[in-house]
């Protein structure tokens, strides 16, 4: 029996990929703008000029923040495949009473 | 059939059935998750240009410093000396005009490689990626520099000179 979330995924099956790649696209964005925080602040403070560093430093806080908090809506991993004969080669065998 | 493979497979291989392929593969829910964390060290490191500038600030150059006397450096001119403090730092003095002098850090606010002043062009250069900076005021002219250089004061009293920090606003001409 199918329910709601088997029928999604069977209607849009690229849904995680396109999930997927949304997240990645997102995180490197946040990651530009903090390495540009961290270049303003360093070149700032080697200026005295101290608010900057500080505002930088809260942006880049409020942004790792976010990042974090993406990482939630990451697809569920690939359930790993077990290959049967494998699987049963590296187990020890039952012995059949 | 199946017990021969099992004697086949030699014991550490049977603790860990992974495949290497498996081992080695980096998903890209890992590759978000690195980045994540890439993301969170960023602003720690942000975090640590605030605390150093906070806990060790910069400290003004005290008091006043013989440097030469005044006739030992020409019109056009150029003289390097340091000031020992809490760290060494070089300087450059620079006689522009009959009584017109500058002091100016060294090191170069790109990547810290040491500037020098040219007369043919009245400019002060650094040769490393063609830097020029203005003599009088230490701005930037032209190049990568992100910042002017930072400048002492100078003064000239009986025939010799002397330099200290401003206590105002450096020269802007």
């Amino acid at each position: 029996m199918s329910d709601f979330r088997s029928s999604q995924n069977e209607a849009h099956p690229n849904k995680s990929n396109t999930l997927m790649t949304g997240i990645i696209l997102i995180l490197i964005l946040v990651i530009s703008i903090q390495v540009w925080f961290l270049y303003s602040a360093l070149n700032n403070a080697l200026d005295d000029n101290f608010d900057i560093a500080v505002a930088t430093f809260l942006g880049s806080l409020v942004l790792a923040l976010v990042s974090f908090w993406i990482l939630r809506y990451l697809p569920d991993p690939r359930q790993p495949k077990v290959k049967k004969s494998t699987y049963n080669a590296y187990r020890p065998t039952q012995k059949s009473s | 059939m199946a017990e021969d493979k099992n004697k086949q497979i030699p014991d550490w291989k049977r603790d860990f059935p992974i495949d290497q392929e498996e081992s080695t593969h980096v998903s890209r829910r890992e590759f978000a998750k690195f980045l994540g964390l890439f993301s969170g060290a960023l602003a720690l490191g942000n975090g640590a240009i605030v605390l150093n500038s906070w806990a060790f600030p910069e400290k003004d150059l005290e008091g006043e410093h013989f440097i030469c006397d005044e006739n030992e450096v020409p019109v056009g001119g150029m003289k390097q000396f340091e000031i020992r403090g809490t760290k060494e730092i070089p300087y450059i003095l620079i006689h522009l005009e009959e009584g017109e002098w500058r002091a100016f850090e060294q090191k170069c606010t790109h990547l810290a490689c040491a500037v020098r002043y040219r007369a043919d062009i009245q400019q002060i250069e650094c040769p490393c990626h063609k830097g020029y900076f203005d003599p009088r005021t230490g701005v930037v002219i032209q190049g990568p520099p992100p910042r002017p250089l930072p400048q002492l004061e100078v003064k000239v009293a009986d025939g010799k000179v002397y330099v200290k920090s401003f206590k105002d606003t450096p020269y802007t001409s």
